[in-house]
């Protein structure tokens, strides 16, 4: 099973800590859904988790081996990252898109193998976008955009997925489709660690919490017994008022305090 | 006996009065006869005027005609002003006379009118006819008439040893530096392969312009020789670069006749000289043409 | 589309190729290129095809093949559609590094002189236009403009104290850019940097499609980001550094054919790279084939009229680009 374990990671920018000893363990299996107020530091600490940033102080181990040792490509075969709001820089096809999540495993030169493309077609079926396999990515709609950079993440078969306000910008019925497939995920055995906002969504779905603030990790453990009132006045300066944390029923009203 | 002294008396002192204007005629017209602070705005002139008139008679000339007096008269612009044609330099000289080019005549005739000076415009000479015209125009400006008349006389002694020689075939030639520019007809490089008995290829147009003359050109027009001007630029340049081309080496070897570019520039007597050079250049360019 | 455009781009460019060894200033008929080819002796027909207008067409072919790539693998890699070799300050710099080896003698003592230094200058301009102009699309663009500005301010130096009127003019004949008059020689000199060149910015593909996501994403996918930027500005130093030693300032070239070639390829970066520089080379022959057939007394120049034809594009370009960026 997959282990990734950050270990007292402090990131400093301009003298001051934006990640600030942050220690904990994460396996396959796990859906944590990483909150925290605006600025609090989820964003860098997800790319130190992904490799994709060295931590001034502190290492990530990935299995037991520093993330340091890995190169990129191996890295890149088990991890897969999606950035806030992911964008298309060139008007390419959705299907050459989601193609695009099968870099690590391919050559340097070449075309796309035949077994290849049936995994890409696969995929397109599985986020309901086969239908708009030759349509240009820049001309997708929101939600049908975030559903196709999925896609693009999920299509070499990672270990894990770190996700970066993955439902932000979604209107309802896609929030809640995006966040059931990362749950989807989590329950075949995968690693997924996501920001997001959505309270009520979190509650739901993530199997973990971890809450974050000024850089350091405040809470981190199962949705039910982490995810309470005390934290989330701690953390938002709301007071909330939580049902059914950790099942799929579970609301989290709040006002400000 | 008196009448005969009157006779006497009045033809010695006509004798005596025309000795003393003999005498002293010289010493009064020359101030306003011949001019003594000249000024050239153009480096052709430059080089004329200083084979005329001594150094001391001389405001200034261009800066441009040092160059050119160090491959033709070395030392004798020793210690002349030059200018660079503006016209502070213009005040500061205050010449009375100016020798002009059609370039230069306008502002030359503009300031000029300020130090009242008179300007002669020199036309450019581009055939020995107009070379002739030239020194005679600036000789009789500059109160010179004889000493231009000699320089023209030793011109066409050369001119005419030139064409005393036993005629050769004439030979095919082009003044090609490889920057596609060759001169054609009515050019004084023209008129000079003309009077060394040789054929310029390059004059396929009737004016006086620069054609365009590649070397597909060249090498459909297959000249006996190719003539490179050597000498005015020591710095390297592109033009080396491409006349030192392969096919050049290859079939011209032998058959490339550097001249004195110096000698080109201007139209001046030297200009004979040139022409003489070259036509012993053509006598020793092998018989036939380029092998191939 | 693309299972015949191959082909069909293939056979354009030997067509173009096979015009350009037809077409000069010297009419030679058919029948007497064969006769001249055929003959044992060197004459006029073979002399003028093997000596001046083989070499000029393959030159024309490499030059082209080079500005059309080194352009696909920087509008790849920058994601941007306005950036090449000369919009990014590189040409301009090869530019003085060639004046530079010409006027100061380097090159008559050692002939590699005028590519090397062609190639340092290029990657001079290009690593500062690099360096400065991270931020987006403006900022690139406008450290290109200030980069270009530099190399223009050092060549107007050039110009100003060359050592005597003739050579101005030829430093400034020779910037607007020519295939004209050169010699295998000087084609064997450059050729080996252009192909380094064109080689390392092939390698690049799989980085540029990855790109398509932008640099986190690619970084994520196992790119190295640091050595795909290194190769490009590497390779197209060393293939537009050596082809504008050779050719003087040709430009828009490298903007032109990847533009060309997408609406036929479509826009990911690895399918556009190849084409692009089929390209640029049957653009660049057919520009020096009008070169010679403008019936006007001087030669126009190549650089002239690639420019004429590209401004009004890049003009156009950016129109374009007005009405669909936000």
């Amino acid at each position: 099973m997959t282990r990734l374990t950050a270990e007292a990671l402090i990131v400093t920018r301009g003298g001051r800590p934006i990640v600030d000893g942050v220690s904990a363990r994460l396996t396959g299996g796990m859906f944590v859904a990483l909150l925290g107020p605006n600025g609090a530091g989820k964003s860098t600490l997800l790319h130190c988790l992904a490799g994709l940033m060295r931590p001034d102080v502190g290492r990530v181990l990935l299995d037991d081996s520093d993330l340091k040792t890995y190169d990129l490509r191996s890295l890149a075969r088990r991890r897969a990252f999606l950035p806030q709001s992911p964008r298309a820089e060139w008007p390419i096809s959705v299907e050459r898109l989601v193609a695009l999540g099968l870099t690590p495993q391919l050559p340097a030169f070449g075309g796309l193998p035949v077994a290849m493309a049936a995994r890409v077609t696969e995929m397109l079926a599985q986020v309901d976008l086969l239908d708009r396999r030759d349509q240009p990515a820049t001309t997708l709609s929101g939600g049908e955009l975030g559903r196709a950079m999925l896609a693009r993440a999920l299509v070499g078969d990672p270990d894990m997925l770190l996700a970066d306000e993955p439902l932000t910008g979604l209107d309802p019925r896609h929030a809640i489709d995006g966040i059931v497939r990362l749950r989807g995920l989590a329950d075949a055995g995968k690693l997924v660690v996501a920001s997001v906002h959505d309270l009520t969504l979190a509650a739901r779905f993530a199997t973990h919490i971890a809450m974050i603030c000024d850089g350091q990790l405040i809470a981190f453990g199962e949705t039910a017994t982490t995810l309470s009132s005390a934290l989330l006045s701690r953390a938002f300066a709301v007071d909330a008022c939580i049902s059914g944390a950790g099942t799929p029923i579970a609301v989290v009203d709040f006002v400000a305090r | 006996m008196l009448s005969v002294s009157h006779e006497l008396r009045r033809r010695l002192v006509g004798m005596l009065a025309l000795g003393a204007l003999l005498v002293a005629g010289p010493v009064f017209a020359a101030p306003s006869a011949k001019p003594q602070r000249i000024m050239s705005l153009n480096m052709c002139n430059d080089l004329i005027l200083l084979m005329l008139v001594p150094r001391s008679r001389i405001a200034s000339i261009t800066y441009l005609a040092h160059d050119a007096v160090d491959r033709l008269m070395p030392g004798a612009d020793r210690g002349v002003a030059t200018n660079r044609g503006t016209a502070e330099e213009l005040l500061l000289h205050k010449p009375d006379l100016i020798l002009a080019s059609p370039w230069s005549s306008s502002v030359a005739r503009r300031l000029g009118k300020q130090v009242n000076a008179p300007i002669i415009e020199v036309e450019t000479a581009y055939d020995f006819e107009a070379i002739r015209r030239v020194i005679r125009q600036i000789g009789s400006a500059v109160g010179e008439p004889a000493r231009a008349e000699a320089l023209i006389a030793g011109m066409d002694r050369d001119l005419a040893a030139l064409a005393a020689r036993p005629a050769m075939r004439p030979l095919r030639v082009v003044a090609w530096t490889g920057d596609g520019l060759v001169p054609g007809r009515g050019t004084l490089t023209d008129a000079i392969i003309t009077a060394a008995g040789g054929i310029n290829i390059g004059a396929k147009h009737a004016d006086n312009s620069t054609a365009s003359f590649g070397l597909e050109e060249l090498l459909a027009a297959r000249p006996d020789a190719i003539m490179q001007g050597m000498g005015s630029y020591d710095a390297p340049a592109l033009r080396e670069n491409v006349a030192r081309h392969p096919l050049i080496k290859r079939f011209f070897a032998g058959r490339q006749i550097d001249y004195p570019d110096a000698y080109y520039a201007c139209g001046l007597p030297q200009t004979a000289q040139a022409a003489r050079q070259l036509a012993d250049a053509f006598a020793r360019v092998p018989r036939g043409g380029p092998r191939w | 589309m693309s299972r015949l455009l191959w082909p069909a781009a293939i056979l354009l460019l030997v067509a173009v190729m096979l015009l350009s060894l037809a077409v000069g200033r010297v009419w030679l008929p058919p029948s007497a290129m064969i006769d001249g080819l055929l003959a044992p002796q060197p004459n006029l027909a073979s002399l003028i095809l093997i000596e001046l207008r083989l070499p000029r067409t393959l030159l024309a072919l490499i030059v082209g093949l080079t500005l059309g790539l080194s352009g696909a693998v920087l509008q790849g890699l920058l994601r941007n559609p306005l950036a090449s070799p000369d919009l990014l300050g590189v040409s301009s710099g090869a530019a003085l590094g060639a004046v530079i080896a010409i006027y100061f003698g380097l090159a008559s003592v050692f002939p590699l002189a005028t590519p090397i230094l062609g190639i340092i200058g290029a990657l001079i301009a290009g690593l500062v236009t690099f360096t400065i102009g991270r931020g987006g699309t403006l900022t690139l663009i406008l450290a290109g403009v200030a980069v270009t500005g530099l190399a223009s301010a050092g060549l107007s130096l050039a110009l100003n104290f060359a050592p005597n009127a003739f050579a101005a003019f030829e430093i400034t004949n020779w910037l607007l850019g020519s295939l004209a008059e050169r010699s295998w020689s000087q084609l064997l000199l450059a050729t080996p940097f252009m192909l380094a060149g064109m080689a390392c910015l092939i390698v690049n593909m799989r980085a540029l499609d990855a790109l398509t996501l932008g640099e986190t994403q690619a970084a994520s996918l196992g790119i190295d980001l640091d050595r795909a930027r290194l190769l490009a500005l590497l390779g197209t130093a060393l293939a537009v550094g050596a082809a504008t030693s050779i050719t003087g300032g040709i430009s828009f070239i490298g903007l032109l054919a990847p533009h060309l070639v997408r609406p036929f390829v479509g826009h990911q970066p690895s399918r556009v790279l190849l084409p692009a520089a089929l390209f640029g080379a049957i653009l660049l022959l057919v520009a020096d084939i009008a070169t010679r057939l403008i019936p006007t007394d001087q030669e126009v120049k190549l650089g002239v009229l690639t420019s004429l034809v590209g401004a009004p594009f890049f003009f156009w370009l950016v129109l374009r680009l007005r009405r669909t960026s936000p």
